[in-house]
């Protein structure tokens, strides 16, 4: 009988509310991490590479769960919805969120939305086929501006970071392309490696995954990435393209400030463990590591240089 | 050769274990509507980060191949199909469970899904690198002619009411444009509510066009839900007999099956209904299909289960996953440190070839598991009492559409999409035709705009889209399965007319029902409804940008065109024709009972909690369902009963599957 009472009252403890415990206790169960995306894509697969270290860095689980739909705006305008805990986490991502309300109505708006934490992003870069005639990007900037439209360019999606490089790339090399969207990096490297375009603008994550069937003209990182040493980057090849899609952790607004911060340092805390690290760079993404204490003045630079690609996408006036 | 020695490796007890856990459990799962094989597989991936990475594939692939067969399950005994890929089992399956053949049609399930999982493996064992070529011979243009083709199944579909099957086609073509375009990026046809941002999804559609007015026949009458077989059990010597000699449909569709499989994005849905097609076409019967024909079953059971194999093939050789589960093992994969690519199959040889014939054996294995399962799933199905049965399928129907997304808004849209198509379906509107519209919808409307797109950069549009090789062959085959019906049925009232020339009024009193040639009534204002909606849909696509409004403007005037099509005809027919009375006879109150619980069910979850709206609805359609009338010890027996389903299911998808449960006010 004492033993069954004893149970009783640990159960009890062990019942309190979570919010009472403090935030150093934090997580103290498994959490949960929204993928907004269908499996297979960057922000799964960057997801997962946090799960394998998650537990060693939290002492518990994460689980991760997909939500697709409306090109994660399904998820995203259900995000302050969600408990307030910190146990259900969202990934989010750059530029979708500031591009899709500025597009039209799709239930959440980009202020309502808190990141804690940016950890990577994915360069864009220009790919063609092994054996394309093009070798280096001067030569497709030159087939293109000898045969305006001519050149097709795959990529992942309507506004969307790959139809904002294209738009950039446009209007910086002074030519005129036409941009394919497809639906998902799979769909649209399946065109450029089998030909049904010439180009495609991709993120350089495809690049691991394809090996010597497909090559990178150009990327649009700030310096050349380590798993690709051989690939000139936009910016020396005298075109200011720099960015791709950054993703990132996002709570619920009803999150409060401690937890939020917490979050953010786990996040920063994976990022930082070598095999981690080992894993993310060989295959493509370039770890950023942009914490809750400076989300503000990053989200407001990205809503800037956004805006201009929305005015030139046509999106907004 | 090297391939073989690997054979040991995958045979090692703990292998051999993870690919029966994993068979079993993925066969459950897929005969669950709407509980799918990417979520058990998203959930388990974890479990397989610490084992070895051959091991924990083949756990993943064995629940992938067992999901894809479960799906038959449901689709033969309750006419729903438990994963998109069993769709065109429903056709032929349900029919044959009805009349008392559904233990022969499980295990002809059975037999067909082995067949086509281990074709499907072994080309991927043997044939992989040179087959992913396929993957990229398939261009935009490709992707748009075989949705242009599995559309013309519907030809075949609607025989003598093709009017109206094309207009449900319309139906479903609109459904698949809600929500936002990916080409183009438009927000289309959501009417700014929130939950249709995202579209219609698949999955729930499909369980309410099928399944909800299967309840609703269900408790109509005190009929039982099938046949009793006369024979029992699953008859799987009869099977066995039956399918030899139709081993030809059986390579023909799992070829198929695999090669539509290493496509990416086309999937096990669309190779079923390719293979249907293609069984349906070269049969000596073809009127038969649709109406309980075995070789329906063969051909899309086989088919569905070859994609298994076939789509990890662009999976592993390119690194481009054919289907959502592929694209979560990629991920599996790349976590275990396992580069994917060409090179795959030289660098880690020993994890590919012993994750393959992992896979090989867990599909042998489904023979009896799935034998077993079976037996117990058909015994139950035709053993309850109706009064449980009802509820129970109306429990899972609601629970299938909510776990796709943690959604109650998918559940709600399932049951409203349900009582809908009951009611077009009564007047002539088959589900089929909208299903198969939703399904290709997308497929044809991307490629299409990524071909004009393609086309007209180069200048080359007519070349793009009518001179490739491969979407000649597909053409063609289209046409032969579009003019095949209309030949057929000339052929045939030829062949009557000589037998009449020989034998006059010899047919007087043949049992074929006379095609109405009355003026049907209620189709006219059903074709005047579709009427309007086309010039909604036209009026909409105005403010769209020109990539998302071409494919809206063309289905738009298409229904219209359609539907003005139906009043014409039926102008021509003379009035006064089925004259129809609404009788308020008991079973029409049952069925409104019904319709109402279910609303209520769903519109009351979010407010009220998953556990106290399913349990009060459950006892209410058990009360609406009964016809035996017992006693209260059996009304206690069946209420507990009920309570312990409803618990069980909620512990299941709240603690196994981590899904996010309504809460509400109560519980």
């Amino acid at each position: 009988m004492k033993t069954a009472l004893a149970t009783i009252f640990a159960g009890l403890l062990a019942s309190t509310p979570l919010a009472a415990q403090s935030v150093e206790d934090f997580p103290a169960q498994a959490m949960t991490y929204i993928i907004p995306f269908n499996a297979g894509g960057e922000s799964d697969i960057s997801a997962r590479f946090q799960q394998s270290e998650w537990e060693n860095v939290t002492g518990h689980q994460v689980v991760i769960q997909y939500q697709p739909g409306a090109g994660g705006a399904q998820a995203w305008s259900q995000l302050n919805s969600l408990p307030g805990d910190g146990y259900t986490i969202m990934g989010i991502n750059l530029p979708h969120t500031i591009l899709q309300p500025m597009a039209g109505s799709v239930g959440y708006a980009t202020d309502d939305l808190t990141p804690v934490h940016y950890f990577h992003y994915t360069p864009d870069a220009i790919f063609v086929r092994a054996d394309s005639q093009f070798t280096t990007l001067q030569q497709l900037i030159d087939h293109a501006k000898a045969n305006p439209g001519l050149v097709t360019f795959a990529g992942s999606g309507s506004n969307s970071s790959n139809q904002l490089a294209n738009v950039r790339f446009n209007a910086q090399a002074d030519v005129v392309t036409t941009y394919v969207p497809f639906s998902g990096t799979g769909p649209s490297i399946t065109a450029v490696l089998g030909g049904s375009t010439m180009a495609g603008f991709n993120y350089v994550t495809s690049a691991v995954s394809q090996g010597d069937a497909l090559r990178m003209l150009a990327v649009s990182a700030e310096e050349r990435l380590p798993a690709f040493p051989d690939v000139p980057t936009f910016k020396e090849l005298g075109y200011d393209i720099v960015g791709g899609a950054y993703r990132g952790v996002a709570v619920p607004a009803s999150t409060s400030e401690d937890v939020r911060q917490r979050i953010s340092d786990i996040i920063s805390k994976i990022n930082a463990q070598p095999a981690f690290v080992e894993k993310m760079e060989s295959a493509g993404f370039a770890l950023t590591d942009i914490g809750y204490d400076e989300m503000d003045e990053f989200v407001a630079e990205r809503i800037k240089e956004y805006t201009d690609g929305a005015r030139a996408l046509g999106i907004i006036q | 050769m090297d391939i073989i020695s690997y054979l040991l490796d995958a045979l090692t007890p703990f292998n051999l274990v993870l690919a029966l856990v994993g068979v079993v459990l993925g066969t459950v799962i897929g005969a669950l509507p709407g509980l799918s094989a990417t979520m058990a597989v998203a959930v388990l991936v974890p479990f397989t980060f610490t084992m070895d990475p051959a091991a924990g594939l083949i756990a993943l692939g064995a629940i992938y191949t067992g999901a894809i067969y479960g799906g038959a399950y449901a689709a033969i005994l309750v006419n729903t199909p438990g994963t998109p890929s069993s769709i065109a089992t429903t056709f032929d399956g349900f029919p044959m469970a009805r009349r008392g053949d559904g233990g022969l049609a499980i295990s002809l399930a059975t037999i067909a899904s082995v067949a086509g999982g281990i074709v499907g493996a072994v080309a991927l064992l043997v044939l992989a690198p040179p087959l992913a070529k396929v993957a990229l011979a398939f261009g935009p243009t490709e992707y748009f002619w075989l949705a242009m083709f599995g559309l013309t199944l519907i030809a075949a579909l609607s025989v003598g009411n093709t009017v109206k099957g094309l207009i449900g086609a319309c139906i479903g073509l609109f459904l698949s444009m809600i929500g936002v375009a990916v080409v183009g990026g438009d927000v289309r046809y959501t009417m700014d509510m929130q939950r249709f941002l995202a579209g219609i999804d698949l999955t729930s559609a499909i369980i309410g066009l099928y399944c909800v007015p299967v309840i609703l026949d269900l408790v109509a009458n005190a009929d039982p839900h099938l046949k009793p077989s006369e024979t029992g059990g699953l008859r799987f010597a009869e099977a066995l007999r039956y399918s030899l000699p139709r081993k030809f449909n059986l390579i023909r569709s799992s070829v198929i099956g695999t090669v539509i499989g290493i496509l990416p994005g086309a999937g096990g849905s669309i190779a079923g209904l390719v293979a249907y097609s293609e069984a349906r076409r070269s049969s000596d019967d073809p009127e038969s299909f649709g109406r309980g024909n075995p070789d329906g079953v063969i051909a899309t059971e086989s088919a569905n289960n070859a994609t298994v194999g076939g789509g990890f093939i662009p999976t592993l050789v390119l690194g481009i996953p054919g289907t959502p589960p592929d694209a979560i093992i990629l991920g599996a994969l790349l976590v275990q440190g396992i580069k994917i690519g060409p090179t795959l199959f030289t660098t880690d040889a020993d994890i590919v070839y012993t994750f393959i014939w992992g896979l090989l054996i867990a599909t042998i294995l489904m023979l009896p598991v799935g034998l077993l399962i079976g037996r117990y799933a058909y015994s139950s199905i035709t053993k309850v009492p109706k009064a449980v049965l009802a509820p129970t399928v109306a429990l899972l129907t609601i629970i299938g559409a909510f776990a796709i997304h943690s959604n109650v808004d998918d559940a709600q849209l399932m049951v409203g999409l349900g009582i809908l198509a009951w009611i077009l379906n009564r007047y002539g509107f088959q589900p089929s035709p909208i299903v198969l519209g939703l399904v290709l919808g997308s497929i044809a409307e991307q490629g299409f705009v990524q071909t004009y797109l393609i086309g007209s950069a180069s200048g080359r549009l007519t070349e793009m889209f009518f001179m490739r090789p491969i979407s000649i062959g597909i053409i063609c085959a289209a046409l032969l399965t579009l003019l095949f019906p209309i030949w057929s049925n000339w052929k045939s009232k030829r062949r009557t007319q000589l037998a009449q020339a020989g034998e006059q009024f010899a047919d007087d009193g043949t049992e074929i029902a006379p095609e109405p040639n009355r003026r049907d009534v209620p189709g006219m204002i059903f074709a005047g409804l579709f009427v309007v909606l086309g010039i909604a849909m036209y009026v909409g696509a105005s403010a769209l940008s020109p990539l998302g409004a071409v494919f809206p403007i063309a289905i738009a005037a298409a229904l219209i065109l359609f539907s003005i099509l139906l009043i014409a005809l039926n102008l021509r027919r003379p009035a006064g024709g089925v004259g129809e009375t609404f009788d308020m006879h008991s079973g029409a109150k049952r069925r409104i009972a019904l319709g109402v619980v279910m609303l209520a069910w769903v519109l009351l979850m979010p407010e009220l909690g998953f556990l106290a709206t399913s349990i009060t609805a459950f006892v209410a359609i058990m009360v609406i369902a009964d016809y035996d009338r017992p006693g209260a010890k059996t009304w206690a027996i069946w209420i507990v009963s009920g309570a312990l389903i409803c618990i069980g299911f909620w512990w299941l998808m709240a603690n196994v599957l981590l899904l996010r449960m309504p809460v509400g006010a109560l519980f």
